[in-house]
């Protein structure tokens, strides 16, 4: 579960003195999870990460507690994944998976650390991109 | 075989009776046949003839029947017996010989005496064993012991019988006192009293006795680990869910008076360099907590005493200097007494205060019995109010005490000069940590924010006046409400990590148990809950405003109020049974306690690049008496238990130092790692020779232990011996690898001498030392570098500025080069020769924590050894990426010889070899184990065949990363040394060896600021 989480963004870089603060990423805020949420990352294997939606979505239409449709999650550099992942389910569904994309910004919050005693800590908030994949089960015609 | 056959025989023959002879053998056998006649056929009517066991019979019969003037009576069975063919007759037959008649009364009489004495030898017992072990292991039963009805019929009176006997001599020694009255509430509370007086028991202690593996340490009774194999759940908790842990054993130190004077009188026992202080101002504040090092005053970089976390209180009126500030210093209790006292002198505490608010009451003593003596020191509030009372029944419940101090000794310290009020305030709280991003909804479903006091309510009755005291006061109702505010937006937060590391919220809240469910519940945080709105972010952003971290549990009356007004759980289980309606909710209005608590925030992996904010959680600290009432309603929600097993994981997957043992140049630690070797030590003794590893074999020097003082001296005179080949160093890390090979070379010659097995080691040391004296003087810098060196003691280096720098240097530079970029800054310098003298001059014997992640194969344990890749084995790896690393040659023993011979002298007599070095734990006063290094330890770092780095103090598999992890110290001249002849690419590359393996495996270090 702790791996399950976004990457982080492209380094703002730092104008503040490196000697007076060090820089500390906070993750991104979490949302509760449903069980159809999958979050990529770009540390798990890619081919992992595939087959755990697969699972998801074939799994989902096998019995009935599953789901016929899961969210594919990717923030900042896992976007290009998150596209890819649900590209790689529709082509291999034959026809039978549709997409349904959805993008969005992020609040990432940066911590800056005091080095010193004489300042206090600083949070700076800066944006990414995200995207939002809704992949889903339609009946071929 | 014969002769076993005999002894077989004559262990048959003890216990039969005298009138009945067993004939041996076959032949013997066969022989009477022959002479009898008319016996054989005569026992064939009396007994079932069995083809296997008749024989035996048979035997017997005869031999008896020879004396028996029977011998030719008339067997009336003769058909019979012939028909159903019981024995082989033999070549002869038997129809000739069967008597005509016999007499039935001599008949009957003499087999009646027969049977009796066959009755007897089988009732006897022929072994002093119990019956169950006569049996066969085929018909063993589990419990066979425990339960005669287990037993086959025949032997369940015997049985019985001996069960008997052991239930009387169980008696004999039975207590005084029966059942019931051990279970009386007061003889057991005197029973505790009187089992912990010298391990404290926690207040959640007998909830841990009864699940958890309990160790006695640091004075206290611990829970190690969960008796239940839960080793991954509770890494999952820790991950996913939510692990508690009982932290009341830290100790408190307290203390008040003025801000300028306190932080003057601390700033002498910590650096700047380490990192914030005393004196940061998010944390004098009172908004966060902080942590930091101390060392001893005005001692730094050496003697360092040990970690710390701190909390001001928030003032209410900022900006005012007058008003005496309360600080609070939390420790782990190793290391209290030296903080302790080091605090003490600092502030110029001499005058002790008898317990200042409570000052104990002489006349109560003597009177008292002992247990009860001690308990008046414990609670003396409680104690004198009862007395006053006329309470005089008996012990009430102890609610507090403390391993680590004597309970006649003073708490509190005032200093006449500065005002400094020190007190000792150990185990006047509790503190519970919560781990796992399920710690919010916990605490939010556990905890009910206090309900306000009312006008109407009516005021003379309740014993929470200072609640309706501060309910009256308008500016803490608003205050009040802002805290309970914050705390229910907490239930939106799905992860401790998001909130800023150390922030503090004071609460006032209701009994924890009024709201328990009914039975144990999984809470989980609700998505209706996480509104991502302002206020939340807000929350995340700037943390707890600073008004809202006051809480009165700051106040040490009303946490006294509050422990002595608590409603027993026997009073609140009586007040639920009397409900009406059963099972619904118990509503007491304004007689319901209010429990001020501090929740603080524990922030989890800051450091590094992975898995930030794994680990992170909220400690509770709520008034001493309360422990149970808050433990049992985090349990219900869910929460799953950790020991310090558990602990020491966490701390080990955070990357961060265990507290007292990766201290080494702390006294706790020095003391740690002392006990650590002596346990180790005695274990590895149990175990015979043949079936442990020989360790001076393995090369193996300190398994241990680590020896870091020897580390860094060889480093250093390594260094120096090679002096000159810096001076051919190029800054690019390119030089020839020939001369590393010469300092591996040059550093093997004194190792040589010092094995030779003749000289006596005092001696070989003094060689030593005089070998390396003249190296150093070579190089008139290296010099004053030795010569500061040789008065200093070991050290860590622990300034962040150089730790950043040298982190920089540790990464592979072609690797990620946004990443090295990124890190190094702008002002970040280059690994130069320059830089590196720079730093060993004012570290000279210094170690660098720092963790490594094996990059293969491979699971660490402790001490084992990190070594320097040679270059080969670099290259090999860049060829075949499946390479495991290479293996350590087998050791000659040079003990073997002498083992043997002073086998050989113990017979003449004593020993009289004293070849023992000063703080050797390895070494003993008699005959030196065999498999380990005795005697004073040889240059460390050359013995094996890659020169050794440093020691591993924690290692495991990681469950979190997926591979073998290990955190550790590395002398700081040999890093460098290191990452200087390493090639850009590979830099970082290190081995490690376990003390028992001869396999070396690839890892990467790593040092994380």
């Amino acid at each position: 579960m702790a791996e399950n989480r976004e990457p982080r963004g492209t380094p703002v870089e730092a104008e503040l003195d490196p000697v007076e603060y060090t820089l500390r990423k906070r993750l991104p805020h979490r949302l509760p999870r449903r069980p159809n949420d999958i979050y990529v990352n770009m540390k798990t294997d890619f081919k992992a990460q595939l087959a755990r939606c697969q699972k998801l979505l074939d799994g989902g239409a096998r019995n009935q507690n599953g789901c016929g449709e899961i969210y594919i999650h990717g923030l900042g550099l896992a976007i290009n994944r998150a596209i890819n992942i649900a590209l790689q389910l529709q082509a291999g569904s034959f026809g039978s998976l549709q997409v349904a994309a959805n993008t969005s910004t992020v609040e990432l919050v940066d911590e800056l650390e005091p080095e010193t005693d004489a300042r206090e800590p600083m949070t700076r908030i800066r944006n990414n991109s995200a995207i939002h994949i809704r992949v889903f089960r339609v009946t071929p015609k | 075989m014969s002769n076993a056959k005999e002894r077989k025989h004559a262990k048959k023959m003890r216990n039969q009776p005298t009138n009945v002879t067993l004939s041996s053998g076959f032949v013997a056998d066969r022989g009477v046949k022959h002479h009898i006649g008319g016996g054989k056929p005569s026992q064939a009517e009396k007994q079932e003839p069995h083809s296997g066991t008749g024989r035996l019979w048979q035997a017997k019969m005869t031999s008896h029947s020879l004396s028996e003037p029977d011998g030719n009576e008339l067997c009336s069975s003769k058909v019979m017996f012939k028909k159903k063919g019981g024995w082989k007759a033999g070549p002869e037959g038997t129809s000739q010989e069967i008597p005509k008649y016999i007499t039935a009364s001599t008949f009957a009489q003499a087999r009646a005496a027969e049977i009796s004495a066959m009755l007897k030898a089988v009732t006897q017992k022929s072994s002093n064993s119990l019956v169950f072990q006569t049996l066969p292991r085929h018909m063993r039963r589990r419990a066979m012991s425990h339960n005669v009805r287990r037993l086959p019929r025949r032997l369940q009176e015997m049985a019985q019988k001996e069960a008997e006997k052991a239930v009387h001599q169980k008696k004999e020694h039975s207590k005084s006192k029966c059942h019931k009255a051990r279970r009386c509430h007061i003889n057991r509370l005197l029973e505790f009293n009187r089992r912990q007086k010298k391990n404290r028991w926690l207040e959640t202690h007998i909830w841990h006795a009864k699940r958890f593996h309990m160790v006695k340490k640091w004075g206290y009774c611990l829970g190690d680990r969960p008796t239940v194999k839960s080793h991954r759940a509770c890494y999952r908790a820790m991950t996913s869910r939510c692990l508690l842990q009982d932290l009341s054993y830290y100790c408190c130190l307290e203390l008040k008076g003025k801000e300028e004077e306190i932080l003057k009188a601390l700033s002498q026992m910590c650096s700047v360099d380490t990192g914030l202080t005393f004196a940061a101002v998010h944390c004098l504040s009172g908004k966060r907590q902080g942590s930091l090092l101390l060392y001893r005053a005005n001692k730094y970089p050496r003697q360092v005493l040990g970690p710390a976390t701190f909390i001001w209180k928030s003032e209410m009126t900022p900006g005012d200097l007058a008003t005496c500030r309360q600080l609070w210093i939390w420790l782990h209790p190793t290391l209290k007494q030296d903080i302790l006292e080091e605090i003490k002198t600092v502030c110029q505490c001499v005058e002790t205060i008898r317990l200042a608010v409570d000052v104990p009451n002489p006349l109560l003593t003597p009177s008292q019995e002992k247990n009860q003596t001690e308990l008046s020191k414990e609670r003396n509030g409680k104690k004198r109010k009862r007395r006053d009372d006329g309470e005089m029944a008996g012990p009430i419940k102890k609610v507090a005490g403390d391993g680590t101090r004597d309970p006649l000794q003073p708490r509190s310290w005032v200093s006449p000069t500065t005002g400094i009020l020190v007190s000792d305030l150990t185990m006047e709280m509790n503190r519970f940590r919560l781990i796992g991003p399920l710690s919010h909804a916990i605490l939010t479903q556990a905890l009910k924010v206090a309900a306000v006091h009312t006008e109407e309510e009516g005021t003379g009755e309740t014993p929470h006046r200072w609640w309706m005291e501060a309910c009256k006061n308008p500016d803490s109702l608003s205050l009040h409400r802002r805290q309970e505010a914050i705390f229910e937006l907490l239930g939106g937060v799905t992860s401790p990590a998001e909130i800023p590391a150390g922030t503090v919220l004071g609460l006032t809240i209701g009994d924890p148990r009024i709201n328990m469910p009914q039975k144990r519940t999984k809470a989980l945080s609700s998505p209706e809950n996480c509104q991502d709105n302002e206020k939340v972010r807000q929350l995340l952003l700037e943390g707890v405003p600073v008004e809202c971290t006051h809480s009165f549990i700051w106040d040490q009356d009303i946490c006294k109020s509050v422990t002595e007004n608590k409603i027993s759980d026997q009073d609140l289980n009586r007040m639920r049974s009397e409900l009406l309606v059963p099972g619904s909710q118990l509503v007491l209005g304004p007689r319901e306690s209010k429990i001020p608590i501090l929740l603080i925030q524990q922030p989890g992996k800051v450091t590094g690049e992975d898995r930030l904010g794994w680990g992170s959680g909220w400690d509770v600290l709520s008034p001493k008496g309360w422990g149970m009432a808050f433990w049992i309603p985090f349990i219900y929600r869910g929460a799953r238990v950790g020991g310090l097993k558990e602990a020491a994981v966490h701390s080990q997957y955070k990357r961060s130092p265990a507290i007292p043992g990766d201290y080494p140049d702390s006294p706790a630690g020095i003391l740690f790692a002392e006990e650590q070797a002596r346990n180790l030590l005695e274990k590895y003794k149990r175990r015979p020779p043949a079936k442990r590893p020989n360790y001076v074999k393995l090369g193996t020097l300190a398994p241990f232990c680590c020896p870091w003082e020897h580390l860094a001296r060889d480093w250093e005179s390594r260094i120096c011996a090679q002096d000159e080949s810096w001076v051919s160093w190029s800054p690019d890390g390119q030089e020839s690898t020939s001369l590393g090979r010469d300092v591996v070379r040059g550093a093997a010659e004194p190792k040589r001498a010092s094995q030779a097995p003749g000289v006596p080691e005092e001696m070989m040391h003094m060689e030593c030392q005089a070998h390396s004296g003249p190296r150093r003087a070579r190089d008139p810098v290296l010099r004053e570098v030795c010569i500061a060196a040789s008065g200093t003691q070991l050290c860590v280096l622990r300034s962040r500025k150089l730790l950043k720098q040298l982190s920089a240097w540790c990464r592979p530079s072609s690797e990620d080069s946004r990443a090295s970029q990124r890190a190094r800054g702008g002002c970040q310098e280059k690994l130069t020769r320059e830089a590196c003298l720079s730093i060993l001059a004012h570290f000279p014997r210094a170690l660098v924590w720092v963790s490594l992640a094996l990059l293969r194969k491979g699971s660490p344990e402790p001490h084992t050894m990190v070594c320097v890749p040679a270059r080969e084995d670099v290259l090999q790896l860049r060829q075949d990426r499946h390479y495991c690393g290479p293996q350590e040659p087998k050791h000659s023993d040079p003990f073997k010889s002498k083992n043997l011979k002073r086998q050989q002298r113990k017979h003449e007599g004593r020993a009289t070899a004293t070849e023992l070095a000063a703080g050797e734990p390895v070494a003993e006063l008699e005959a030196p184990t065999r498999g380990l290094w005795s005697g004073p330890l040889p240059g460390v770092t050359a013995h094996c065949s890659r020169p050794l780095l440093g020691f591993v103090t924690q290692g495991d598999f990681s469950m979190a990363v997926g591979c073998g992890e290990a955190l550790g110290f590395v002398s700081l001249t040999g890093l460098l040394h290191m990452l200087a002849c390493q090639p850009a690419a590979q830099r970082g590359l290190v081995l490690l060896r376990p003390p028992a393996s001869p396999q070396y495996r690839f890892a990467r270090i790593a040092i994380e600021v």
